[in-house]
């Protein structure tokens, strides 16, 4: 039915059977969907936020799924400016996932607003000395450039390619794409830095506050390497479960293992400086504010030292050791394993930088905060998820995302 | 237009051991700033104090234990070196949260205002409030409603501003009899005139014929021990809550008792003994 | 030209582009920003002439001056008064949130008749001549004593007309409820004689000895009190605080001594004991005692030996010792007594006992002490005229000397007792220990009448509501009582019209009256309410309409007054707790609850800590010892002998083992989603208990116990 549409030489499921699943996972959407209309028809008490938590799930996934959309300009900044050139194969797929995260974090982020409407006063009343500001800029500025680096795959599809003006652009386009991924490069160091540096300039927040270089807390930095480091991680999960959906492969091992390679790299030395962060906070910064590192993981019934080896050493370490070591890497369970562990270990340090921020006490007579969402905030959270899905889906559908995919599907075909 | 000759700096002492925890400056405040109120407010997680008055104890058992009130509106913070960089100030995406220099008042532009709510991430009081809710009164109950206040629209932040309104209707009356001095009870906030223990003193913590600069006498030079935190008392009773984290609140509290003092900020093992008898910055070895 | 589906798409594409390009969207997005910051329903006050009507609270006792700050002619802020002899400046939480009251969403709104058990409206005239011709009846029936009133208080103009109308109408059965100055007065009566009521001079006094009385939680004069303490650190006078709970006057007091629940009257005694022991009394004043001051000696020394007071109170006989002592040795002594804020359940004994502390100092009638004041008659009523009917039901015996005691004569009887019930100002059918008897005793009363503001539980019980206006849309005349030193009428005047169907106390009675035709009509010939009040108070009501106020006392009371010891020398017996529980249940008085009329305002209800009600719970104070194997914050069933209620356990070390606090004003049941239907009535799981001496209910806890809910 839609067969002109797709790839040519691709093998796809049948319309009915994609817009079977399709249609399940609009019905996800739709659920997130009119959460998403509640929130903003009858305001932000459709939520379980509160005057201690004024930042909560939706920060977090904000903040994850910028963390693990990371992938994106790290592997552009590999593919076109350090000319790692197998990564081509992967590099659509990467922006792809990169559009969908970053997509998804302006829409978070249009929900948690108090009032939507008036969210461009972020721009139009600008002020300069705000992590946030600077994150709404080059969130914005880097949307763009995902946008038009999305584009060229899109001019692709079978259909539109038979268009002589976007065939040309498209190849046009390409040919100047690395300034594209450096631009995206320079304005997600700064973003995913701002990000980290939301908590990190918080110094009526022990838990959060981190000295730093001139204006930067370490935060920034830990952000920013840590979203190179696990975003790869990211693309390489969707991909091998989009390769498990689709029954196919997709990407050559020697990309992926590249891929995972470098990831491991970027991990184990991000964890290390974490490590020496974590110390010199829990050491120097807090004791100087009056607080003991136990202040922040004891008295209350979820946030225990638990949080801090899960996220450091099961969640950061381990996926590092595994990726960097060539026999672990490339045992596909093991790197699976990696894998996930990197992506969980990303989120939690998101989910330890937001939430567990608002729950510590800072007053000696407070006490400790905990919160639950509502179902609405995480109707909202699983939108995206489900948005992602659906865009994953038809994309590579009707896109031709995965250079690899004809070759490695023949020669499967010729094999048996 | 007048000019003042020279910056005031607004601030307030709370003396603990008067107050009696009565809630007067919290309804007070509420009924001078329009503050709305709903069926359920036992969630004080989202119920609407610019002035929540605190109840702290000294944890003691039986019979040693011992209570107290603390009163806690806005901060306003000067931030670190009082240099006006507040806590909430300085993250504030949309600049409708602003540091007054020629009052020290931290102000909220609720119309600016767009509720990303990092204000009150940024707040270790937890004096900023957010508009769960559109804000509804009983019917006909919205007659009291003073003009003075506007009423704040669902969606955005709001928090104790000293009463701004006062302040601007004294140098209205000042501008009036032709004068460029406020004096001092000419401006007092709501919370300061309602409290019937006299617990509270609000006054230029610049001027020193206000009682506030006699009882709190801020010590302009840094503490040497923290260079981020500046006018500091050097009244032995009187202290700041969380001075460490150097925010420089321009709220001070004074007690007699020292387990109260000492639940003023946080101190490691030990650290309080050997700080509790610094005041000023000149107290110092 | 070709028009195909290609031309739709540019068509389309090119409106886009130019839409996209134009100031439509930039304009879109600027309107609908400014759309939020206008939205039709966030309200915008309007704007108008500043103007201060001064007037005076009557929400509680206290007696303070305000000032009312409007906008053209809606009020929209109440603060204290400055220089007003009680409060001068400062006012407390309720009077700020006052002007709440005008637009509470349980105010009622016009006259109401219950038919077939709902209410309906009724016009007043309809009402007026509805209720007169009942009374009319009762008349004809020759018995005028069927007619029962209850009101707040006996003080003023207002109680004052319902004492008149009852004179005229023939009915002895006027009573009040148990206020904190009807127990001064009682206690005055007893000790000095009759006309005299009690006033403490607590900001000149150096050592204030308070057994249980919430100084600063609305005891007395709730704002002139939190002066009183917030001197005390300047003047180096002490407080310190007998009872069972670190309650806020406790943990602000130099010392507190818990103190087993109940148990007050024999540590007061004792304490005289210790002073007639010691010699510590004074010489010139004894020559004022009578009544048998030797034999109230040997009574005490007898029944109440330290040891065994120390082992009843919980206090140690040295600290015992230590505390008469020092409070006898102190310069200018005062003893408080009334538990809480001193009104509802409360005991004779103990309140004398503590009063004779005062007396045997000998600090009477002099600075910092304790005055005997001989009680305001500062109204000129004239003699009601009466005709037989009414004189002869007014020399029939009354049915009972107080509200509970009607209440179980009324519960009691199998006649109907009384026909017709007035209330005024009162709820006794929330406030009275056991309150459900008191609903099912009116709803035994053939008619009830209510005069309240408020579709409070009272008024729900009731056959008729006649609303009357709140005391900012009225005048009413309000004398000091509650222990205050000096003695002050205070004028509240309106401040803005009546906001619905509602009328002046006085002027619905005048009208009744006039309605009642005959000798009642002659005993009020007063056009309305308030040129009622002028005639009645000729003397001061020059200085009340100028100044708002009025002193009728000039001076305090100086010189020596006798002191009768017959009372206590026959060692009333203390009122034992009823039950055999474990456990004790007493009711806390907490500032920011109003525990009897008006209910608290929404404002105050927000107030309230989470620790006293979260959502819908009540949590009970319990120290931590005596709730082994519970859960801090978990549901319990707390079980006294007058009934149960699930309840939340708030463990607080503040408390004396054994004993479970339960903050009083809540667990209201009339329909007002902002107070009404949070926690639990505390009076609904304490049984009324009578004094003998007093005759009035005395049961100020009751034995309890705790299970798994």
């Amino acid at each position: 039915m839609d067969a002109a549409l797709i790839p040519e030489g691709a093998k796809r499921c049948s319309f009915p059977k994609f817009m079977l699943g399709i249609a399940i996972v609009g019905a996800v959407l739709l659920w997130g969907v009119y959460a998403m209309l509640l929130c903003w028809f009858k305001g932000l008490n459709q939520t379980n936020m509160n005057d201690y938590y004024g930042f909560a799930l939706w920060i977090w996934a904000d903040l994850a799924v910028i963390a693990v959309g990371g992938g994106a300009f790290f592997t552009g900044l590999l593919k076109y400016i350090f000319k790692v050139d197998e990564l081509k194969n992967i590099i659509n797929f990467a922006v792809i996932i990169g559009f969908i995260c970053y997509s998804s974090a302006l829409l978070i982020l249009a929900i948690d607003i108090g009032q939507p409407l008036r969210g461009w006063f972020i721009f139009w009343h600008a002020n300069v000395h705000s992590m946030l500001t600077e994150v709404a800029f080059c969130l914005s500025a880097y949307f763009a450039v995902l946008t038009i680096e999305f584009i060229p795959n899109v001019l692709e599809n079978r259909q539109l390619n038979k268009v002589p003006f976007f065939h040309h652009l498209a190849h046009n386009m390409h040919g100047v794409m690395a300034i594209f991924a450096a631009t995206g490069a320079f304005l997600s160091f700064f973003h995913q830095g701002s990000l980290g540096g939301v908590a990190g300039v918080l110094y009526g927040r022990p838990f959060a506050v981190r000295e730093g270089l001139l204006i930067w807390p370490w935060t920034f930095f830990l952000f920013t390497w840590s979203a190179a480091a696990f975003g790869p991680c990211f693309t390489l999960l969707v991909t091998r479960i989009t390769e498990a959906v689709t029954g196919k492969k997709l990407v050559k091992d020697n990309v992926v293992h590249l891929l995972a390679k470098i990831s491991g790299w970027m991990i184990f030395t991000y964890i290390i400086a974490k490590i020496i962060d974590t110390i010199y906070w829990a050491t120097v910064t807090a004791p100087s504010l009056g607080f003991e590192l136990s202040h922040f993981y004891t008295g209350n019934s979820f946030y225990g030292y638990w949080i801090l080896i899960t996220e450091v050493i099961i969640c950061g370490l381990i996926p590092g050791l595994l990726l960097i070591n060539k026999s672990t890497r490339e045992n596909p369970t093991l790197r699976l394993v990696a894998i996930i562990l990197g992506v969980i270990g990303v989120s939690l340090n998101r989910w330890v930088m937001v939430l567990q921020v608002m729950a510590v006490p800072v007053m000696p007579f407070d006490t400790w905060a905990l919160y639950i969402p509502s179902w609405q905030e995480v109707a909202t959270t699983i939108l995206p998820v489900a948005y992602g899905i659906i865009l994953i889906a038809v994309t590579y559908r009707y896109l031709p995302v995965f250079p690899q995919e004809r070759e490695l599907n023949q020669s499967k075909a010729q094999e048996s | 237009m007048i000019q003042d000759k020279k910056a005031h700096m607004f601030g307030m002492v709370i003396d603990l051991d008067k107050c009696t925890g009565c809630g007067s400056c919290t309804v007070s405040c509420m009924a001078e700033n329009n503050i709305p109120f709903k069926e359920d407010e036992s969630n004080k997680k989202d119920s609407l104090t610019w002035m929540r008055v605190y109840k702290v104890s000294n944890g003691k058992s039986f019979p040693d234990t011992q209570t107290a009130y603390l009163p806690r509106p806005c901060q306003h913070c000067g931030g670190k070196g009082d240099h006006g960089h507040s806590p909430c100030v300085t993250v504030c995406p949309a600049t409708a949260t602003d540091y007054g220099y020629d009052t020290g008042i931290v102000s909220q532009i609720y119309t600016r205002c767009f509720g990303c709510r990092y204000c009150m991430a940024a707040c270790p009081y937890h004096a900023r409030y957010f508009n769960w809710w559109d804000p509804v009164w009983p019917e006909g109950m919205e007659k009291y409603l003073s003009p003075n206040v506007s009423p704040r629209m669902r969606g955005v932040v709001e928090k104790c501003s000293f009463c701004y309104h006062r302040y601007q209707l004294a140098r209205e009356q000042a501008y009036y009899n032709e004068t460029d001095e406020i004096a001092e009870d000419a401006y007092q906030t709501a919370c300061t005139t309602a409290c019937p223990a006299g617990a509270i003193i609000f006054g230029d913590l610049n001027n020193p014929s206000h009682k506030i600069h006699q009882i709190v006498k801020p010590d302009p030079h840094p503490d040497p021990l923290n260079h981020d935190v500046v006018r500091k008392s050097r009244n032995p009773k009187v202290f700041r809550l969380l001075e460490r984290l150097g925010t420089n609140p321009k709220v001070y509290y004074m007690s007699e008792r020292e387990w109260i003092r000492k639940l003023g900020d946080s101190y490691l093992n030990g650290e309080w003994e050997k700080v509790k008898n610094h005041y000023g910055s000149a107290s110092h070895d | 030209m070709k028009v195909d589906r290609r031309s739709f798409l540019g068509l389309g594409l090119g409106a886009v582009a130019g839409i996209a390009i134009s100031p439509v969207g930039a304009k879109l997005t600027d309107d609908s920003s400014i759309w939020t910051q206008n939205w039709p329903w966030t309200p915008v006050p309007p704007d108008g002439k500043i103007s201060y009507d001064q007037s005076v609270c009557t929400l509680c006792p206290g007696t303070c001056g305000i000032k009312v700050r409007k906008i053209d002619n809606r009020p929209v802020k109440i603060e204290g008064r400055d220089s007003f002899p009680v409060n001068n400046g400062g006012a407390c939480l309720h009077g700020i949130a006052g002007i709440q009251y005008l637009y509470d969403p349980s105010r009622v709104k016009t006259p109401l008749k219950k038919n077939n058990g709902r209410f309906e409206p009724i016009s007043w005239e309809d009402a007026i001549s509805l209720l007169a011709k009942r009374l009319g009846k009762i008349r004809e029936n020759q018995s005028p004593d069927t007619l029962a009133c209850i009101t707040d208080t006996d003080l003023g103009s207002v109680a004052g007309l319902f004492r008149h109308f009852m004179a005229a109408f023939g009915s002895p059965n006027h009573v009040t409820m148990p206020t904190l100055e009807s127990w001064l007065a009682l206690t005055a009566q007893t000790l000095h004689g009759s006309g005299h009521t009690l006033g403490f001079d607590l900001d000149n006094a150096d050592f204030i000895l308070s057994f249980g009385a919430g100084f600063i939680e609305g005891w007395g004069s709730p704002v002139a009190c939190f002066k009183a303490n917030a001197s005390r650190k300047k003047r180096d006078a002490k407080l310190y605080q007998i009872e069972p709970r670190l309650s806020t006057t406790a943990a602000a007091a130099d010392r507190w001594i818990p103190i087993n629940p109940g148990t007050q009257a024999d540590l007061a005694m004792a304490m005289c004991g210790i002073l007639l022991q010691e010699n510590l009394f004074d010489p010139e004043f004894a020559t004022g005692f009578k009544g048998g001051l030797n034999r109230f000696n040997a009574m005490v020394q007898q029944k109440y030996p330290l040891e065994q007071v120390a082992a009843t109170t919980g206090i140690s006989a040295a600290d015992i010792k230590k505390t008469a002592i020092a409070f006898a040795k102190a310069k200018m002594p005062v003893a408080i007594p009334g538990k809480g804020r001193g009104n509802g359940a409360q005991s004779l004994k103990e309140f004398a006992a503590v009063h004779t502390l005062n007396c045997l100092t000998g600090n009477i009638n002099k600075k910092g002490g304790t005055f005997v004041k001989p009680v305001h008659n500062y109204l000129a009523f004239p003699d009601p005229v009466q005709d037989t009917v009414a004189r002869k039901g007014r020399a029939r015996k009354k049915i009972a000397a107080s509200v509970q005691e009607l209440v179980t004569k009324v519960n009691q009887s199998d006649e109907p007792v009384v026909d017709t019930l007035f209330v005024y100002n009162a709820n006794p059918c929330y406030t009275l220990n056991e309150p459900m008897q008191a609903v099912k005793a009116f709803e035994k009363i053939p008619f009830v009448v209510s005069f309240s503001s408020f579709m409070d539980e009272t008024a729900l019980s009731s056959d008729m509501i006649l609303p009357v206006s709140t005391f900012l849309e009225r005048f009413e005349d309000v004398p000091s009582k509650a222990g205050l030193a000096s003695s002050v009428v205070g004028l509240t005047s309106p401040v803005v019209d009546p906001v619905f169907n509602t009328r002046s106390p006085g002027d619905a009675l005048i009208r009744l009256a006039k309605a009642c035709g005959g000798t009642i009509a002659q005993s009020f010939e007063w056009d309305n309410y308030e040129t009622c009040l002028k005639n009645l108070v000729p003397g001061i009501w020059k200085a009340l309409s100028r100044d708002g106020y009025a002193l009728v006392l000039q001076a305090s009371p100086t010189g020596r007054v006798e002191t009768d010891f017959a009372f206590l020398a026959d060692n009333p017996p203390t009122i034992q707790l009823q039950g055999d529980f474990d456990l004790t249940l007493v009711p806390i008085d907490n500032m920011r609850v109003i525990s009897t009329v008006p209910a608290s305002s929404p404002f105050a209800i927000k107030t309230v800590s989470d620790r006293v009600i979260k959502n819908k719970d009540i949590f009970v104070e319990i120290n931590p010892q005596t709730a082994k194997g519970f859960k801090n914050g978990g549901f319990v069933t707390l079980t006294t002998p007058a009934g149960s209620a699930k309840v939340r356990l708030d463990f607080n070390e503040g408390i004396m083992p054994g004993v479970i606090g339960m903050v009083e004003g809540l667990g209201h049941w009339f329909d007002n989603k902002y107070v009404s239907g949070k926690g639990v009535n505390v009076h609904e799981l304490i049984s009324p208990v009578i004094e003998p001496g007093s005759g009035l209910d005395a049961a100020s806890g009751i034995k309890a116990r705790i299970s798994k809910a």
